[in-house]
């Protein structure tokens, strides 16, 4: 039961899978160090699996609220949206939005002055919108 | 309480067709069942008591449709003719079954059965052996007992004491009224084949005969009201809307078709932005009080959601009181529209009024009532007029939690009332959010239909494999199908004309 739905996917999904269980792995020892209580194996198996397929619905999530304001590419208002459940989460999100667009101005901003060549500044925009994306 | 059928008509029963199998019909029996069927319709007529009668028509009715069938062939003569197997062998089952299952159904069987062939398979149901009978039989009493409301075994001992009358009093009944069968008795025979059928339908009278009714009048009725009152309290005009909800079940109660003749102040302005609005926003609102139940986080949505799912005969009250009560819209819509939202207010103590109103009219009503109220949230402040909506939210919200206890089968404490209630308005005010918040997602100040498909995608209630036109289908009476999805009447213009 904790091992299941790992036959069904192709390799880069079950690497994937292997990586977030991995990583959930590596948290739950924080975790339990800090809180000096152990993880089962079964347990860590079990949060990973969530996960995994918690993102598998987020993803589809934001593709329908992209769809929605009918737009092609992902948004951090879509990422927003899908986080608005949570009161602490939304605040964390925005924050941190507001810190990389910050961020993002700040950058363009220098480095628009400090060249005018217009390789420069498209590469500059570039950059900020895959940084956008990342967000 | 059939032995004491049984032990009266039985005898007589065994004996009439016992001396139908052993004569020797003279007539060949030019189809196989009526050579059957005569053979009941010789016994029908033979017995001079009513207990035979019904005995009679018990067998018959053992035949699900071979009751229909004694009539049409009443004139035949005994199935002499046995030579088929089929018959006698029916007839040895009947024999051999009648005593266990002597229910008898109130309308007379007698009644000529066109369909000949029905009667047939239904003898070689009988013919299968007694157990098929047997098993029918044990089902609708457990059935009927699920599905009485719910009092306690107490009660339920009563209601059937009360079937036992009606049970006696439906064999005369059915002799005196051996015309009434028709369709009645035809599906009542197509519904109790082998089964008791004078139970269902007597216990059931008494104790669901205004529940449907009310049933109805919930679903999409309180949603609306309760997001209408929602506008409507963020509204200014708080006071005028109280006055406007009060006066409405008394006004409207009685006047099916006159239309809603106080718009509410603070609604109509809004409202008749929305009218333009085709009727697929309203199915989506609409769909949504219906997508409510699946994914309720109180138990009684999810009722709700069966209660939907089960009444595929909508009764239109519901919808209609919605439709007034919201009235906003009577400028464009029909007037009758404009009963349904006081009615619905009062349905839910009153027995259902008989609507006037044409179905499509008021679902278009209740579903543009729906939009316009949640498309006001966004604009309005909520702060304004809690307490007026509080009241006609929580009306409505009571009838969620009555349609709850009634599904729960038992009794329910306080407390219990108090959580569903906490669990319905939280469930509904996320949901009035959601909206609000898709809808300004895409940069909108109005909701409309894309973002409930949004909700209820998100919900799980629309699938890549079921469409919002499939619930439609699925869960919509057909006066309102016939809005939300285009079809073409012969003769009739289509709706809605997108």
């Amino acid at each position: 039961m904790f091992v299941e739905g790992k036959e069904a996917l192709n390799p880069a999904q079950k690497r994937l899978k292997a990586a977030v269980h991995y990583t959930v792995g590596r948290l739950c020892e924080e975790v339990a160090l800090d809180k000096e209580m152990q993880f089962s194996k079964q347990t860590i198996a079990a949060i990973s699996e969530l996960t995994f397929r918690q993102c598998e619905n987020f993803a589809k999530d934001l593709e329908m609220f992209a769809r929605h304001a009918k737009r092609s590419t992902i948004n951090t208002e879509d990422v927003k949206l899908l986080a608005r459940r949570s009161n602490s989460l939304l605040k964390y999100i925005t924050e941190k939005s507001d810190e990389i667009a910050q961020c993002n101005l700040e950058r363009k901003a220098r480095k628009k002055k400090k060249s005018e060549d217009g390789n420069k500044s498209s590469r500059e925009t570039a950059e900020a919108e895959a940084v956008d994306s990342e967000d | 309480m059939a032995d004491f059928y049984n032990s009266d008509s039985e005898p007589t029963t065994r004996t009439l067709l016992r001396r139908v199998l052993d004569t020797a019909d003279s007539r060949t029996p030019r189809r196989l069942r009526s050579a059957g069927a005569g053979a009941q319709r010789a016994l029908l007529e033979t017995p001079s008591s009513r207990r035979l009668n019904s005995g009679t028509k018990t067998t018959a009715k053992q035949h699900s449709h071979g009751a229909r069938s004694i009539g049409r062939l009443a004139h035949f003569q005994v199935s002499g003719n046995l030579e088929e197997q089929t018959p006698r062998t029916l007839l040895k089952n009947i024999l051999l079954t009648a005593p266990e299952s002597s229910i008898l159904m109130p309308e007379t069987v007698v009644k000529p059965v066109p369909a000949l062939q029905v009667v047939q398979p239904s003898r070689k149901e009988s013919s299968r052996g007694s157990l098929e009978l047997q098993l029918p039989e044990f089902e609708p009493p457990t059935t009927l007992a699920a599905g009485l409301p719910a009092p306690s075994r107490k009660k339920q001992r009563l209601r059937l004491s009360v079937f036992q009358q009606e049970v006696d009093q439906g064999l005369p009944h059915s002799q005196e009224h051996p015309g009434n069968a028709d369709a009645s008795s035809l599906t009542s025979s197509l519904n109790l084949s082998f089964a008791t059928p004078l139970q269902p339908q007597s216990v059931k009278r008494p104790g669901l005969a205004r529940r449907p009714p009310l049933r109805r009048a919930v679903d999409v009725g309180a949603l609306l009201q309760d997001l209408r009152d929602d506008s409507l309290a963020s509204a200014p005009s708080g006071d005028s809307l109280k006055t406007p909800i009060a006066t409405l079940p008394t006004d409207t109660v009685l006047e099916d078709t006159q239309p809603f003749s106080q718009p509410l102040v603070g609604c109509s302005p809004s409202v008749h932005h929305f009218l333009p609005h085709p009727f697929p926003t309203g199915t989506e609102d609409a769909e949504r009080a219906m997508g409510h139940g699946t994914q309720s986080s109180g138990p009684g949505l999810q009722n709700h959601k069966i209660i939907e799912a089960e009444d595929s005969q909508g009764t239109v009250e519901a919808e209609e009181p919605e439709g007034s009560s919201e009235d906003e819209n009577t400028s464009d819509r029909p007037a009758e529209l404009a009963a349904s939202t006081p009615e619905f207010l009062q349905a839910k103590q009153l027995h259902p009024i008989p609507e006037t109103a044409p179905p499509p009219g008021v679902a278009v009503l209740s579903s543009e009532t729906l939009e316009p109220a949640s498309a006001r949230l966004p604009r309005k402040p909520r702060t304004a007029g809690s307490r007026p909506r509080q009241d006609s939210y929580k009306a409505g919200l009571n009838h969620y939690i009555k349609l709850f206890s009634f599904y729960a089968k038992m009794p329910m404490e306080r407390k219990a009332f108090e959580m569903v209630e906490k669990c319905l308005d939280k469930y509904f005010q996320q949901l009035c959010n959601d909206l609000e918040v898709f809808a300004a997602h895409a940069g909108r100040k109005t909701v409309r239909p894309e973002d409930l498909e949004l909700l209820m995608r998100r919900q799980g209630l629309i699938t890549d494999q079921v469409s919002l036109y499939v619930l439609v289908e699925r869960h919509l009476p057909l006066e309102y199908r016939q809005l939300l999805i285009p079809c073409a009447f012969s003769g009739n213009s289509v709706f809605p004309a997108l």
